[in-house]
């Protein structure tokens, strides 16, 4: 009888409570928060738990690339490119080059392609081990973000034997590439990969199944086809959601156009749909380096190019599958030995356009789940 | 195995002839776009298997709505600024994935005159990209909901990308600080803990926002009258 009664004002308490709307409260979020992955700020606009309004600052990282590539030689601007997404430099890298010879007519040797593919593809794996090794952190799971670690260093180790340096490689160059491998480098690839084939089925093991994981991220964050395409998304987060473009295959470049590949597809649109197209793409790398190693053609890495190019006047866009979707350079030379404009055309900026309106309506608990998988590079979204 | 040869002729590769598979397509666009009212000249080549179109500026929201409406361009990947120098440019790149087309289109701006119209009717991904444009280049995108600076502070004096933009700032900005000036240190008239405002000479480029206390080595300036902002020439 006295748990009826409570039941019952309970109740009424909250019939009371339908109509009542609490005061909104405004939430800053970063610049300095460890999810946002870096330098974003986000304006929270809160009705007690629930997201009504959320707007991104952002700009804090600001450094002027576009000015900076203006101001240097073609050659000078590439290891700018590494600054823009710190998380693929070798993919930026490429896109900056692949530009430049799109525009002078240079195809590079089929070796130096080859190279490119299969250092695109290694990059496109610890780019996808950070993004979701931060993004189980963030989600509470401490475990993983180790395995992801441990197992890009051994490619950021690979990278300093090649470029001489783990981050900022500058390996590309107008052309081909500034190396072939040094000594052993390839049999210390093909044990990492050895290595990296179990550790990826680990951490598969880790998460899938898990009931935690699965509750914050399925059905969280969905983005129907169509919604994706008008915002412009593009790499995981739109093939996540039914889409199948990628630019490997649709738009093949380099040695793209002979070694095919699989992209990973979900047809599920959300949270725990873009992660798992990242999983399943650092299988797709993995075999992609495989197939390279098999199969790496002799002959030079790189044409007879000169430091100071100076490219035909005209136009050009060209854009590659980088980690996080279409990284595209527009590029005009008038006919001297610096851009006259270099446009770069970064995924993270766009597709970070798309969070306040997947933000609106969910709890505050998800904003973090939301954010991270979309996979933001703040380097990129500011340039 | 896994080599796909796609080229047709033996794996070799060419960058100069266009792929086959997009032969056909690139065909196919230039043979739609070339119907389309308000063009100025007729379709170019791009590199890398893309086409090129230059639009009349009043016209270009019916142009890009015929283009995502009837051709199917439905992605809008990136819209850049150009300072040609005499006028400005604004270039948009945009995607058919149904069709696996990609168009430039190319609008020229009345020199003097910075402005066009906006395309977030459009494609609602041009709100950024456009605010971004604003932001670098000063052009005015009409009918925009949100013009607002976006990459830079909205105090800031400029539009970086423009190619009259200076590098080195011309004015210089007072800031606050507890440094005192060496001579009225050594005269004893400095207090220690008073925040005082200063004009510091900037570096190549920077506008730094120097901590309180910061030392600056003599570069720093005091004007006659403290929060009065010199405009010019310090040292």
């Amino acid at each position: 009888m006295a748990i009826d009664q409570e039941n019952q004002q309970a109740s009424e308490y909250i019939e009371g409570a339908e109509g009542f709307r609490s005061e909104e409260m405004i939430l800053n979020m970063g610049p300095q928060h460890p999810s946002t992955h870096g330098v974003l700020r986000l304006v929270l606009t809160l009705d007690g738990e629930t997201v009504v309004h959320c707007t991104p600052v952002i700009g804090y990282l600001h450094r002027g690339i576009e000015k900076i590539l203006e101001n240097r030689p073609y050659m000078g601007g590439i290891r700018y490119m590494d600054n823009c997404d710190y998380l693929s430099p070798m993919l930026n890298e490429t896109a900056y080059v692949g530009a430049v010879e799109q525009l002078m007519g240079l195809e590079p040797p089929r070796r130096a392609q080859y190279i490119r593919l299969m250092t695109n593809e290694m990059q496109r794996i610890t780019s996808h081990l950070v993004a979701i090794g931060t993004y189980l952190l963030d989600l509470g799971a401490m475990t993983p973000v180790l395995y992801c670690f441990r197992d890009r260093e051994g490619i950021l180790d690979l990278f300093e034997a090649l470029g001489g340096s783990r981050f900022n490689v500058n390996y590309m160059r107008v052309g081909g590439v500034l190396h072939d491998f040094p000594k052993g480098w390839l049999n210390r690839l093909e044990q990492w990969c050895n290595k990296f084939d179990q550790s990826l089925k680990e951490l598969e093991d880790l998460v899938t199944g898990n009931e935690i994981f699965e509750a914050r991220t399925q059905g969280v964050g969905y983005i129907d086809p169509q919604q994706a395409v008008a915002y412009g998304l593009t790499g995981p987060n739109l093939r996540g959601s039914d889409v199948n473009f990628d630019l490997r295959v649709d738009r093949p470049y380099m040695a793209y156009r002979e070694v095919s590949v699989n992209p990973a597809v979900r047809q599920e649109g959300d949270a725990f749909a873009r992660f798992r197209v990242r999983l399943d793409e650092c299988y797709e790398s993995l075999r992609l380096i495989r197939v390279v190693m098999d199969t790496l053609p002799g002959g030079p890495i790189s044409t007879r190019t000169p430091i100071a190019l100076r490219p035909p006047r005209g136009e050009t866009y060209f854009a590659v599958e980088g980690s996080k979707g279409e990284q595209g350079i527009y590029l005009i030379s008038d006919g001297s030995e610096y851009p006259y404009r270099a446009k770069v055309r970064g995924p993270s900026f766009v597709n970070l356009q798309i969070v306040p309106e997947l933000l609106r309506g969910h709890k505050m608990g998800d904003v973090v789940a939301i954010l991270g998988s979309i996979d933001l590079v703040l380097g990129e979204v500011d340039r | 195995m896994d080599m796909i040869s796609r080229t047709g002729s033996g794996g070799a590769l060419s960058s100069k002839a266009p792929l086959a598979f997009q032969a056909d397509h690139i065909a196919e666009l230039t043979r739609a776009l070339h119907g389309l009212d308000g063009l100025v000249g007729h379709p170019v080549l791009m590199g890398g298997g893309g086409v090129g179109i230059e639009v009349e500026r009043p016209k270009l929201v019916e142009v890009c709505r015929v283009l995502r409406d009837e051709l199917g361009f439905e992605m809008l990947s990136s819209v850049s600024g150009v300072d040609m120098r005499d006028h400005l440019e604004v270039v948009y790149h945009m995607r058919s994935l149904a069709h696996n087309w990609l168009l430039q289109v190319k609008v020229k701006l009345e020199p003097g005159k910075p402005q066009v119209d906006s395309l977030v009717g459009i494609w609602i991904t041009a709100n950024w990209l456009e605010r971004e444009t604003y932001d670098l280049f000063g052009i005015t995108f009409v009918g925009h909901p949100d013009l607002r600076r976006i990459l830079l502070d909205d105090e800031f004096e400029g539009y970086p990308l423009l190619k009259s933009f200076h590098p080195t700032p011309t004015t210089v900005h007072d800031r606050a600080t507890t440094q005192a000036a060496p001579e009225e240190a050594l005269s004893g008239e400095a207090q220690r803990g008073v925040e005082r405002v200063v004009s510091k000479r900037l570096g190549q480029g920077t506008l730094e926002r120097l901590h309180p206390g910061t030392p600056t080595f003599g570069h720093a300036h005091y004007p006659e009258q403290p929060g009065v902002p010199e405009s010019e020439g310090v040292d």
